[in-house]
Parts: C-alpha cells; structure tokens; sequence
C-alpha cells in the first residue's frame, strides 16, 4: 500500500511508531514486538496524548488520543495509521 | 500587601488598580493558529461581579460552590465570583473530561455540601442529569458563559473576616472518603506572602502554566499568585501541554513569563519528546524559577532538564524546587533565588537507617535534591512513633506550623485533632502546646536545607497527583471475576524514576481466557481510566497477599517481598528497570547478610 502525499510505508510507519512508543516508555525501539498490547508496556493516557502530539507534528493529520485504546498494539496502530493518512490524501 | 483582611478586598482592589492590563492570556488547544484569549482585570472583575450578585440572589453566597470546567478563563471568573460573593469554591476535576469520572466529584457533592455549581455551557446539560440522578435537586447550576444572567451592577461587597473560608481544597482522601482541606482567608494571604518571599515575585512577574486549576499548584501557584502580586499568567491547558510540550516553553520566549513549573515527569516529558529543531526556536533566559514541587525532585530530572535546554538559555540556577501541599495552603519551602538546587549525595542504607551518610568510596549512593529553605513556617523533623524531634541530619515526619497551615479538612473533628494538632514529647514525655501539622512525608533538615525522602503513609504520589493505593486496587480488581476483592497490594519502587507495581491474587480457576490476558486487562485499566502506567503486575496465587489481623493490606510488607524476590507469580509482566531493581535488591540484602 502507497501513500503518495507523505510516501510512507505501512513497514516506514511501523518503526516510527515504535520508535516514538519506545521514547515514551524509555525503552528500546527493538523491545517493542508490534503484536504485544502496548498495555502491557505500561503504556498510559499521557503517552497516548504524546503519540497523538507527535502524529499530528510529523503527518499533519488529528486523531484522538482512545486510537492508542482501539488499535492497541503497533502493528493495528500502523494500518489504522496509513489507512488515515490514504483517506486524507483521497479527500 | 498584609493591609489587605480577605483574598477578597485584595482582588476588588488589584482590579480598580490594575484596570485593562492583562491578568490572563490564555492559549486554546487548537493546533491551528489558535488565538490567545486576553482577560484583563477589568474584565475579570466585570464578569466575577455579575456572578457573584447570581450567587448573592440565590441565597447561596454563603454556602459551598462546586467548580466544574475545563482549563480556561472561564474557571477563574466563576473561583473570583465566589470569592467576591464570599461564597466558599469547591473546586473539582471536570468529570466528562478523558479520564474522569462522576465518582469522585459526587463524593465531594455530598461531603461538602454543595448548595450550587457553576460550569459552562458545553458541560451543564450532562451536569444536571448527574445532579438530578444523585438527588440534588435542589442544587442550583449555572452556565457562567452565557449572558442572561446577574447584574453586575446590583452586586454588593461582602463583610468578610480573615477566618471565613475561601475555599475547600480536595486532593485529600481516596476516591470513597474525599477530604476537602479548609482554607481560609488568612491561610490564602499567608501562604501567597511565603510564595512571594521564596521566589521572590512582584507586579512584572509573569508565570506560565499548564497544571489544572483543581490542583493546589495550579490554583493557588500559577492562578491566585499573579493576582495576589498584580502580576498576570499565561496559561494552557493539561492536554495541550502533553500532547506538545513544547507549546509551554514556547509561551516563556513569545510572552517574557518569568516563573512556571510542575511535578519531575513535566521536565522529563519536554526532555523527551522537544525536538533539536523546537529547541532552536525557544528562548528559556526570561525564566527565573522553574519551580518543581508535589512530590521529591528527582537530581536526575534536573540534570537532564538543564542540559537539554541550556542551548536555549535555562540557567542550573533557575530550577525552583520546593516543598508543600494543599494542607499548608501550597508552598512550605523554596530554593533561594539565584542558587542552584542543593544536592546531597548519601549512603542509602543509612537513609533507610534514618540518617544522612556519606557513601563509602565504591558503596551505594543516592542523590537527594534539596527543597529549598523555609522562611514563613516552622519545620520540625520528627520521630513518628516516640513523637520527640530528631536531631539534624536524621530522618523523620515533616511537622509543619505557621499561619498558611489550614485548620483542618472540612467536617473531621477526629482526623483533625490527629493531622493538624500534633504535639511534639520531651525526652521526660511531657507535650508542647500542639499545633503542629503532620504532613506524612519524610525528610531532614541540613544546613537549614529541607529534604524530602520519602512517604510514611502508603500514599501513592504520581507525577504530582495523590493516588490511594485502595483506589487503584479496586479498579485493578473490577477488571476481572477471578480477581479477588481486597486482595491486591499496589506499591511503588524506585529506580531513576517512580514504578507502579501491582501484585494481584488471582484464582486460576475462574479464568476465562490466559493469564496474560487478565493481565493486559489490568494494565489497560489503569493505563487508560486512571492514568498511570502499569509496566509491572505479578498475578499470584490466593493467600500471598498479606493481611494484618483486622484484614489490612500490608503494602508496605508486600512491596519488601517484591523487591527480595520472595513472591512466586503465576504470570507476570516487569519493565525491564524494575526487574534490574528486584536483582539487586536481591543481591545487596545478600550481602548486608554477610553472604
């Protein structure tokens, strides 16, 4: 799947996510299995706001901090976030 | 400023003074190109009389007001009207905020006996469906956004004395047993002059802010204290702070603000998360004190901090840490101006001893930030449970007296008499006159520095919020049938910084799906509805949980388990530092062993 307005990746998107996930937890960005609930990383409201800060700086493009809670590991996360970034480019 | 009797006459007379000039510029959560809103005092007085004549013919202005907004303007017009109609402000966290639940604020509905709120118009529909489903039908509610309401004109002044309450303060008590602190206007004016002498404020002081206004920082710090010094705040609100930290920064350069803070995880997050390219764009040097208070200042929070942001011209000296709590109105103790934070490097196991040590030359250490100095108040280090005073460099509970200390939480004569007049014993067990304030906290006094150490009480303190330990256990146990009730201990451990550590019973049985799913459940429970990460939850076997005779948790026993390795779990889930922590815990008491 291409996203031609940012040309990023579903792969692309998955390590920034990861790596930002990891900043916010003060781990590694390797310790991050995108298939683990972030939960389970101690992943809490204030990070969601982080992540949401940190998405709306470097694509633009306003979410709610609950996606954290509905897309709940990094690899849900990633699709849900190509998919958001492909129906703005659309619209 | 001591001519003034009230809080009251102080902001009637800064608003006759101060006229247009601003006291408040607030900035909207808006991403894009959001406008500053400028409240100036003239305009707070205007509308903070057109409420207060509301409050005044309603015959409610001598009762409690509930206070539910969000962060903005609006909240400090509708504390201001309460304090000109001599009515009592309740403030309280906005219950359909993220977050936040009715639960909490219909415990203080009911202990503070609240005889109207006041909101905004957003939130008033949902708030008197909660009023009507509690009951309280006879509580009044208003929207003060809207126009068609109070004449200003017909407002009239009242006759207040320095005792009379200027507002209920809740940060105490667990969510089933709220305690609201009773702060007067005597209290109010007092601590605002010890604000004044530690950080050294006047009429050109400008803070900048994001904590919310419920909060005793938030309240008293970065709201009352610029009106008490006829100075102004720029403020914004909790989300838009972390979503993008560095907004607040930013506010420092783009308005001059001279003074700020928050808790340690405020600076951790701006190290974090400001980009090189922000930090390019701030300017830091009009900031004179970066206060951190509400709970011990981490050295490594101000290490990282000072570092980070030197390039953008934050000086070493301009971190303001500091001592205090809603019970002594706010602030206790403060870094002198133009001195860096006092740091003491000790042996820990002496601290745990009670007493500050140098560390041997390749032993543990931990490094202490100092609290700053105490002018207004009366500091005693004392032993908690002989109740005689501890001798310089000793640890023991913080007593505090003064004129700032409030005279109790509101309706508990019993706790009252235990918290808030405490007497100190001789060596012969005679008393002294009492009076004293026992905070709860641990600390010691060296050279005149206050260091706080630590909690005596199980009080989880959390990036500057007060968490009880019952509360988080009951949501920990709501997330699953197999999770007994009462049998859960939530603690802390420390490693650079603070990790909540829950150990939950859990009958195997009873389990629907895996343990690691009933794990993840809790960790998103309290990640999600009480904000606080949850890296660390040991599911153990029933009965591992110790109780004292009369069913009491024994936190303080479990977390010492904990950290020797001594709990079996059937699942668990460790962040990496925590488990470094247990290891060593592990290792040293092996050694203190002589093994």
């Amino acid at each position: 799947m291409s996203v031609p307005t940012t040309g990023r990746t579903t792969p692309e998107l998955t390590a920034w996510l990861s790596d930002r996930i990891a900043l916010y937890l003060k781990r590694r960005p390797t310790e991050i299995d995108p298939a683990v609930p972030l939960a389970e990383y101690g992943f809490d409201s204030v990070a969601a706001l982080s992540l949401c800060g940190d998405i709306e700086e470097d694509f633009d493009l306003i979410l709610e901090p609950t996606v954290a809670w509905d897309y709940p590991n990094v690899r849900a996360l990633a699709a849900h976030l190509a998919e958001s970034l492909e129906s703005e480019a659309a619209g | 400023m001591t001519s003034f009797r009230t809080f009251t006459e102080l902001v009637l007379d800064r608003a006759a003074e101060l006229g247009t000039e601003d006291a408040f510029i607030f900035l909207p959560d808006d991403a894009n190109g959001s406008v500053p809103e400028h409240l100036s005092y003239a305009g707070l007085d205007q509308d903070a009389r057109r409420i207060a004549s509301w409050l005044q013919a309603h015959g409610v202005a001598g009762g409690q007001v509930l206070l539910l907004y969000p962060s903005g303007t609006d909240f400090i017009k509708a504390f201001t009207g309460c304090l000109y109609a001599g009515a009592v402000a309740v403030p309280a966290p906005l219950p359909t905020e993220q977050g936040q639940h009715f639960t909490r604020v219909s415990g203080i509905l009911r202990d503070a006996e609240v005889r109207a709120v006041l909101t905004d118009s957003t939130n008033a529909p949902e708030i008197s469906a909660w009023l009507a489903s509690e009951g309280m039908t006879d509580v009044l509610c208003l929207a003060t956004d809207g126009a068609d309401y109070g004449d200003p004109g017909a407002y009239t002044v009242p006759d207040l004395s320095p005792e009379h309450l200027a507002f209920l303060q809740y940060t105490s008590g667990s969510t089933s047993d709220p305690k609201g602190v009773m702060v007067s206007h005597r209290n109010l004016l007092a601590n605002e002059a010890a604000i004044q002498h530690a950080a050294g404020t006047d009429s050109n002081t400008r803070f900048s802010g994001w904590l919310p206004f419920y909060h005793d920082m938030g309240l008293i710090g970065h709201v009352l204290h610029p009106l008490y010094i006829g100075g102004s705040a720029v403020l914004l609100s909790p989300v838009s702070f972390l979503r993008r930290p560095h907004r607040w920064l930013k506010t420092f350069g783009d308005y001059g603000a001279t003074i700020g803070g928050g808790p340690n995880f405020a600076y951790d997050l701006c190290v974090r998360r400001v980009t090189d390219e922000q930090i390019a764009e701030l300017d830091l040097s009009t900031w004179g004190a970066a206060a951190n208070g509400a709970e011990p200042v981490r050295a490594e929070t101000v290490r990282a901090f000072t570092e980070r942001f030197a390039e953008a011209g934050f000086r070493p000296e301009s971190f303001f840490p500091c001592y205090g709590m809603a019970e002594t109105t706010l602030l206790v103790s403060g870094t002198p101006l133009g001195r860096r934070p006092a740091q003491r490097t000790v042996d820990p196991v002496a601290l745990e001893q009670g007493t500050f040590g140098d560390p041997q030359d390749d032993g543990p250490r931990r490094t202490l930030v100092g609290s700053g100095v105490i002018h207004d108040f009366t500091v005693k280090i004392v032993d908690p449970d002989t109740r005689q005073e501890r001798p310089e460099g000793s640890v023991g509970e913080i007593w505090v007296k003064g004129d700032s200390v409030a005279s109790g939480y509101w309706k508990r004569p019993l706790t009252n008499t235990e918290i808030f007049d405490a007497h100190i014993t001789d060596g012969r067990g005679r008393e002294d006159a009492g009076g004293w304030l026992r905070t709860g906290d641990l600390g010691a006094l060296e050279d005149g520095e206050l260091y706080v150490t630590g909690r005596l009480k199980e009080l989880i303190i959390f990036a500057g919020r007060n968490l009880y330990p019952q509360d988080v256990e009951r949501a920990v146990q709501s997330t699953d049938k197999a999770l007994g009730v009462g049998s859960g201990a939530v603690f802390t451990v420390e490693t650079d910084r603070e990790h909540v550590v829950v150990v939950q019973e859990v009958r195997v049985s009873a389990v629907g799906t895996d343990l690691r799913s009933v794990a993840t459940g809790v960790q998103r429970m309290l990640g999600q509805e009480l904000n606080m990460p949850a890296g660390n939850v040991i599911l153990v076997r029933p009965g591992t949980v110790r109780k004292t005779t009369s069913g009491k948790i024994q936190r303080t026993l479990m977390r010492k388990l904990f950290l020797q390795g001594a709990l079996t779990p059937l699942y668990e889930v460790l962040e990496p530092a925590v488990r470094g922590t247990v290891a060593d815990a592990t290792g040293s008491s092996l050694a203190q062993a002589g093994v």
